[in-house]
């Protein structure tokens, strides 16, 4: 009996071919009871060759191959546990101290931490060929003797492989006679990189791309043959049949390779709870405090849920991880750093009155079984949303710190080969030029829906790449044999992981790119199959925002906003939502939100629940939008599939909204446990394998017809199922998120200037680009002024003015300028004022002429001067004499002179309107002043060109012309390959539809013109307004560089 | 004084349109890149008023109907540059060769001969008519005005001396040629026209843009005042001839070749110079080429048609013809053009003599020259790409070399000096090598009898053997990109022969009774081979 115990899968990044799951899967299609997969330096592919081996019923041996300093690789295979533990750790330290992607372990490391390792002598890159190659026979034996010393002499296995080299074989007659003259046992291996013979051009592209070569200059870097594909048994027996011992000495091995990645030995943290009390009863402790503070001291229904919830947690054991969360909420609190739950933690009564979550499950009536149930038997999942950027970092550091830097890590993100990453490198290494590949990336993915004809093979076609010619055929099949490949290790944006005791026992630690970070060898889905508690900490640009507007509005009005008790049912709040006015606000700002708003006219709070979970892929693919806003009207009666799904399907009209539905579904109407249910939606939802998925639906099908649900029900139960667990919400993230959407929303309304600044500090982020935010805050009558030196900061602030606030636009938004600069000015500015732009200059050296003149020609130097009446062209006049600084010679001279240079009036005429326009976009990318459109209002009139604004008050059905600047391209996926476009003027936003066939005809126009005119029939039904287009030609309003927000 | 400046708007449209003139009332767009990517890099007017615009890719400018797309062709303006350097020679010898587009011409006192300055600018035109050149032609006083306003206004400008500013102040100061900062601070300014430039105070303007914004100031003017650069003679030397009957017979050939060899060495002895290579090219008579044989194939296809191009590159730099044109024979002798030749081009590339001796102390090698003509009658014999040093290539396809053409003694010095003599450290130590082994090039056709996959008996070139030992097969397979993938498993066999057949190319004498070769079996071509023998 033959077991394959040395291959390596495309985790070894660049050095292998195949998915770990394609290696499981062609070792089952040989029969073969076993497999050990050794990836280069890591763990990387192990969860998942664990996962597929043990759905395939074959044992997962784990092990990798680690660098030695001397280049050379020791491949281990894991015995036991301390085995396991040992690899981690040595992984980890020799990661650590090394760059990222780098690294090698001492001798005197694997000396100490062979313990539970068997060391195999490996194959060309292995300890004993590197020593045949550098001292012969004897160097050879000598490197034997020193493994034997350090893993143990029952520990080390001389390995044989036979590709069919000459060289190869000269070494295996001294490997075989090293091994008789030791008497270690021999071990026959295949070296396996890639699952399949044919796969070896994929390796072979591989090592292209890391050696930084084409495949025409590579040479003999390349392999020799294909000879390490996987072989089954008979091939190997065949192989090896002059030394049966290679062959049956790897059975023996396999037999002694206890260990297997569900005897991980991971644990949680324990939380340190102050007096000597147990966890449980701090939890209990705190989870009342909290309670009487949310729902008061008398509500018995909350009392009771928290009651159940606690001791489901202390049945679970789960204390220690709801206090480690509640600790990291704390820690925020007390740092004034916004936080707040979102997913199915916001299920929980335990977590709401903890803090850590904002939405009143009692009182929503929300499934707590979604968050936590006791047969599913994994981690709850507790996501905290943080605001973006400086804040959430201080709550990671947090939390290395008092986990320390071996007890917490973030979670790897495996970034794989994709169209456009495998196009450029694949190309590359064909030796196409960088012209073509530029244009093939730029060609391959760049709209969300993808009609039927768009294939990889058109892009190719559209790039003028011909499919007959031999070189492309094969560049074509290459890009498609390394899709979801991996490519290299990332970081997730927020998963943290931590560990009692030491996380790098249980799976190996890396540098992350970023400083002071450390990641996993796993990525978020390998973690959770692993049991690996996590704790995500997102960061959220609105957060971010919030924050930010308290903090303006703390500082500026002088109120104090507590986001926790802001009045509910504000009728401001409602009305704007109600008539979709929602640009900037969380989550309903989007135009399909837009357009959806004043259909469902929310009234309440749990309406705008709704209306954030509508308006996803999920309902839209699954046809529920509509049946949903129909029955919300009256105008159709609610179904509910099957009678049994009422109860499930009853608060949202018969319509599956809310991941919690499906769950509901699933286990009345296929007979599913809630385990199973959870393990339905895991599947579709990660969408890891189209195959896991088919098999999954099989059981879905084979439970609904149990129960008697047979033909279209089953059916559309299917589809509704299927369609939504990919993006659905669950009820309890909808609500989080609803709620972060309703302060946004009442921050909009009631502190415009605070909200307007916040928003255009925290760029980019939302649907809308600066530029309509600040037109959006200008028709809400917010006055924005312009960048002056003289008055601006970094960032955006607000300025008192008779009627209120104004928001003065910040230097950050200068194109090229400096941040550094920009505070150096201020600093400046607040010991003295700048006398001019001499001054300016000599009193901030650093600042280099393209700042300067960007300054000058945004018009943020025009106040600089005593004069009045200055324009930008006599700053930009000045700035060009200013950055030609004289030697020191002149200087003194040069001062002397400041006085009459700022009385000099420059030659140069102002700038016309257009020519501010042009400046102000090519400048900041935004203007102050009035819209491009505005300027030609009056001629646009006499051609019967209307505004945005009159739509709402024309007849459905009307045929119009409307103009504007597009400020958003759509070509959603759900979508048929519809067009939405956003032309925006002067007055406001107005929404147009372009049909598949006419953006067909008129792709360039729509896609490239900035500005537009439409021709078409309007819609106006229920407050919804759009022009169903059907012409569309360029318009020449500005030459000013205003951007699309277009989701490709 | 009175300068005269000719300017070829749009020149790259306009040099592909003198070679093809059928393209002149065409929409034309000309592309520029690798294939099978290309992107327009020029386009006449009527190109542009269909809505082709330069940088569009080739694709899309393709679904345009009516559109003629041409690649840019650098020789074509190359000779609209000679061209243009020929009209203003033609009017005058001080010119000054200003841009690829664009001459200046001194033509005072040039009245007498042509008329007034009118009249000299009808005649560059009419030059250009003859020479399917459209250019603008502008007189001044001064060259830079000249040269400005033949880049600015279309036919031909007088410019009245002292009206200058006048004149240019309508056109965009683009035509001053900034430079792209200066151009992009005038932009900013909201300066667009000369006149506009020309009204900013100068010593502001000094300050602000240096002695650029002076001399572009003086420019926008019209005051400037330089000389002309007059022009070089150039580096190129070229030949061409017309022959009235075209030529089949080589001595004939020859003695023409001799003729412009003379003249060509002539020309480099009086600039000191010497060729380090010389081109020939024929235009050959399209009637005789239906009657070409299978030779003609290749070489059409690396020449356009009825072309024949040769170049023979010197190991050190010569003018002497008598070498020369023997060369050049025995190039001709072993590759005919196979047609009549109605036009010769003989062109040099021109370099440096040779002036250094050899050291007093090195060996005595081969003169070069006869060296080279020695590898050139080596050549005629055994065909080009078949002499040379031969050497390794890295790559696991077994046999694979390649020739390397041979260097001079002189010329590997210099060589080896540049490279610091790494490389033939390195040479030194990979040529040490253990065992022997003789290529049978190209590998010998073999029969093979195998047992459980293993090889018994061999058949080859009339020899049979019993395979006494047998090691491998020893596997290569690559280039898969590739049209010529190969896929091989070699075997290492000690042979026995028992018998022998008179077919044999090997002679009985030398038929060892044992051998240890090499065979191997190749995959794609379904057949065995032997590959060499170790000795």
């Amino acid at each position: 009996m033959y077991v394959e115990l040395h291959a390596r899968s495309a985790f070894s990044f660049l050095e292998g071919a195949s998915s770990p799951e394609e290696l499981a899967r062609v070792c089952a299609e040989h029969n073969m009871p076993a497999m050990a997969l050794l990836d280069r330096d890591g763990v990387y592919g192990s969860p998942r060759f664990h996962l597929a081996a043990r759905k395939l019923s074959i044992r997962a041996h784990i092990g990798a191959e680690i660098t030695s300093v001397a280049g050379w690789r020791y491949p281990l295979l894991v015995e036991s546990r301390e085995g396991y533990q040992n690899l981690c750790r040595l992984i980890t330290r020799m990661k650590l101290r090394a760059k990222k992607g780098e690294g090698s372990a001492r001798p005197e490391e694997i000396a100490g931490m062979g313990g539970g390792l068997i060391c195999l002598t490996g194959g060309e890159e292995g300890p004993l060929a590197h020593a045949l190659a550098q001292g012969g026979i004897e160097s050879a034996l000598e490197c034997i003797e020193q493994l034997c010393r350090a893993f143990g002499r029952q520990n080390v296995y001389v390995e044989l492989q036979r590709h069919f080299h000459r060289d190869e074989e000269a070494r295996n007659q001294a490997a075989v006679a090293i091994a008789r003259k030791l008497k270690l046992p021999l071990l026959a291996a295949n070296g396996v990189s890639h699952a399949l013979p044919q796969q070896r051009e994929v390796l072979d592209v591989f090592t292209c791309i890391r050696r930084h070569r084409t495949l025409a200059t590579a040479g003999r870097l390349l392999s020799r043959n294909s000879e390490r594909y996987f072989k089954g048994q008979t091939e190997m027996a065949l192989l090896f049949s002059d030394l049966p011992a290679a062959i049956a000495g790897t059975e023996v091995l396999s037999s002694r390779l206890q260990f297997t990645l569900n005897d991980l030995g991971y644990k949680f943290p324990a939380y340190p709870v102050p007096d000597g009390g147990s966890q449980m009863q701090f939890l209990r402790q705190r989870t009342y405090e909290g309670m009487i503070g949310r729902y008061g001291s008398s509500d018995e229904r909350a009392r009771r849920q928290i009651d159940r919830e606690l001791a489901l947690i202390e049945k679970l054991d789960l204390s220690g991880y709801f206090l480690i969360v509640w600790d990291i909420v704390r820690f925020c609190r007390e740092k004034n750093i916004l936080v707040q739950g979102r997913g199915s933690a916001a299920n929980s009564a335990v977590c709401y009155a903890l803090g850590i979550t904002a939405v009143d499950p009692v009182g929503m009536d929300l499934l707590f079984e979604r968050f936590l149930s006791e047969e599913r038997g994994e981690w709850p999942d507790i996501d905290l949303d943080l605001p973006s950027g400086d804040q959430r970092e201080r709550a990671i550091q947090y939390v290395y710190e008092r986990y320390g830097k071996l007890g917490a890590a973030m979670t790897a993100n495996v970034i794989t080969y994709r169209g456009r990453s495998a196009a450029r490198e694949i190309g590359k290494a064909l030796s196409f030029d960088t012209e073509t590949l530029d244009r093939l990336a730029g060609l391959v993915g760049s709209w969300e829906y993808k009609d039927p004809g768009d294939t990889l093979a058109r892009h190719f076609r559209d790039t003028g790449l011909d499919l007959q010619h031999p070189r492309v055929r094969k560049f074509f099949e290459l890009c498609q044999a390394v899709q979801d490949l991996p490519r290299h290790l990332g970081q997730h944006s927020g998963g943290m992981v931590v560990c009692q005791g030491q996380l790098d026992s249980v799976v190996p630690l890396e540098p992350a790119t970023m400083p002071g970070r450390v990641v996993v060898q796993w990525d978020k889905e390998d973690c959770a199959d692993m049991g690996i508690v996590k704790v995500d900490l997102l960061g959220l640009g609105m957060m971010a925002v919030l924050e930010d507007s308290l903090q303006i509005i703390r500082e500026q009005h002088g109120e104090e906003v507590d986001l926790g008790h802001l009045p509910a049912n504000d009728p401001a709040v409602y009305a704007a939502l109600q008539n979709a006015d929602t640009v900037g606000m969380f989550q309903v700002e989007s135009r399909a939100q837009m357009s959806c708003l004043p259909r469902l006219r929310p009234k309440c709070f749990y309406d705008i629940v709704v209306q954030v979970a509508i308006i996803r892929p999920g309902p839209i693919v699954g046809k529920m939008v509509h049946p949903y806003l129909k029955r919300r009207q009256g105008l159709e009666t609610p179904e509910y599939f099957h009678p049994d799904l009422r109860p499930a399907l009853e608060r949202t009209l018969g319509v599956p909204l809310f991941q919690e539905q499906l769950l509901r579904m699933a286990m009345i109407a296929a007979g599913f446990t809630g385990g199973e249910a959870e393990e339905l939606r895991r599947t579709m939802g990660f969408k890891r394998s189209e195959a896991r998925m088919k098999e999954i639906e099989v059981k879905l099908r084979r439970g609904m017809h149990a129960k008697g649900i047979t033909g279209e029900m089953q059916d559309k139960i299917v589809q509704s199922i299927a369609s939504f667990a990919l993006y659905g919400f669950p009820e309890s993230h909808a609500a989080s998120f609803a709620l972060i959407a309703y302060a946004s929303a009442y921050l909009k309304c009631h502190y415009l200037a605070a909200f307007t600044a916040a928003m255009l500090n925290n760029q980019p982020m939302g649907f809308y680009r600066p530029a309509t935010l600040v037109k959006d805050a200008q028709r809400h009558g917010l006055k924005c002024k312009p960048i002056d030196l003289t008055r601006s900061d970094w960032k955006c602030t607000l300025e008192t003015i008779p009627e209120g606030f104004a928001v003065r636009l910040g230097m950050s938004y200068v194109k090229g300028l400096r941040k550094e600069i920009a505070l150096e000015i201020v600093r400046q500015r607040e010991i003295r004022r700048f006398a001019s732009i001499d001054d300016l200059k000599q009193r901030v050296p650093e600042m280099q002429k393209s700042e300067l003149t960007a300054l000058a020609e945004t018009g943020a130097l025009n106040f600089i001067s005593s004069k009045r009446n200055s324009h930008r062209r006599d700053a930009l006049w000045q700035v060009e004499r200013a950055a030609r600084r004289p030697g020191p010679l002149l200087e003194t001279q040069e001062n002397s002179e400041n006085e009459s240079a700022v009385i000099l009036e420059s030659p140069l005429q102002p700038m016309t309107a257009e020519e501010r326009l042009v400046a102000d976009f090519r400048g900041t990318g935004l203007t102050a002043g009035p819209h491009p459109m505005a300027y030609r209002r009056a001629e646009l009139k006499r051609h019967g060109i209307r505004a945005a604004v009159e739509l709402a008050k024309i007849p459905d059905g009307t045929r119009v012309r409307v103009a504007g600047a597009v400020i958003a391209r759509q070509r959603p996926g759900t979508a048929k390959g519809f067009v939405f476009l956003s032309l925006e003027d002067e007055t406001g936003i107005a929404n147009a539809i372009i049909t598949p066939q006419l953006f067909e005809r008129d792709h360039t126009v729509v896609v490239h013109h900035p500005f537009l005119l439409i021709e078409g029939t309007l819609q106006n039904q229920d407050n919804v307004v759009s022009v169903k287009v059907e012409r569309v030609l360029p318009l020449e309003i500005s030459r000013a560089e205003m951007t699309s927000h277009d989701f490709h | 004084m009175a300068f005269a400046s000719v300017f070829v708007p749009n020149f790259m449209v306009q040099a592909v349109v003198r070679a093809e003139p059928a393209l002149r009332e065409s929409a034309l767009a000309l592309v520029e890149g690798k294939p099978p990517l290309c992107s327009v890099t020029a386009v006449n007017e009527k190109a542009a008023q269909m809505g082709i615009e330069i940088g569009m890719a080739k694709t899309n400018a393709a679904r345009f109907a009516g559109l003629e797309i041409r690649p840019r062709s650098l020789s074509q303006e190359e000779i609209a540059h000679a061209v243009l350097l020929d009209i203003g020679w033609s009017v005058s010898p001080r010119m000054e060769d200003t841009a690829q587009d664009a001459i200046a011409l001194d033509i005072t006192g040039l009245s007498y001969l042509f008329g007034s300055e009118e009249d000299i600018g009808a005649h560059l035109l009419q030059c250009s008519s003859t020479c399917s050149l459209r250019p603008n032609v502008a007189i001044a006083s001064n060259v830079d005005t000249a040269l400005i306003a033949a880049r600015g206004f279309a036919g031909i400008t007088v410019i009245p001396s002292g009206q200058e500013s006048k004149y240019l102040g309508e056109l965009s100061v683009s035509v001053l040629s900034p430079s792209a900062e200066t151009a992009e601070t005038l932009s900013r300014w909201g300066v667009h026209t000369c006149a506009a430039f020309a009204g900013l105070p100068v010593l502001q303007l000094s300050e602000r843009l240096g002695q650029e914004g002076v001399r572009l100031h003086v420019l926008a003017r019209g005051a400037s005042s330089r000389s002309l650069v007059i022009a070089d003679l150039g580096h190129s030397f070229e030949e061409e001839m017309d022959l009235d009957d075209a030529v089949e017979e080589l001595d004939p050939l020859s003695f023409l070749l001799g003729r412009l060899l003379d003249q060509l060495c002539a020309r480099l002895a009086a600039r000191s110079l010497a060729a380090a290579a010389v081109r020939v090219r024929f235009e050959l008579q399209p009637a005789f080429e239906n009657a070409f044989d299978i030779r003609k194939e290749t070489f059409r296809s690396k020449n356009p048609s009825g072309l024949y191009e040769r170049e023979i590159q010197l190991p050190i730099p010569a003018r002497d013809s008598k070498m020369l044109l023997k060369l050049l024979r025995l190039r001709l002798q072993s590759n005919p053009p196979g047609a009549p030749i109605h036009k010769i081009l003989l062109a040099a590339d021109s370099a440096r003599p040779r002036a250094t001796q050899g050291g007093l102390f090195l060996p005595s090698f081969p003169d070069p020259e006869k060296l080279e003509l020695t590898i050139a009658r080596i050549a005629n014999v055994v065909g080009e790409g078949n002499v040379g040093s031969p050497s390794l290539v890295d790559t696991h396809r077994p046999g694979e070399f390649q020739m390397r053409r041979f260097l001079t003694p002189l010329a590997a010095v210099e060589t080896n000096c540049n490279q610091g003599g790494a490389h033939s450290g390195k040479q030194r130590a990979d040529s040490k090598v253990a065992t022997s082994f003789r290529a049978f090039r190209p590998p010998v056709p073999a029969k093979l009898e195998l047992h459980a996959g293993r090889p018994t008996r061999v058949i080859f070139q009339g020899l049979r053997g019993e395979v006494l030992a047998a090691a491998g097969p020893w596997r290569t397979s690559g280039d898969w990109w590739r049209e010529d993938p190969w896929q091989q498993d070699e075997w290492d066999l000690e042979i026995h022969f028992h018998s022998f057949s008179g077919h044999s190319d090997v002679s009985a004498k030398f038929h060892p009774e044992c051998g240890l070769y090499r065979f191997y079996y190749d995959s794609l071509r379904g057949g065995w081979f032997v590959r060499g023998i170790y000795d």
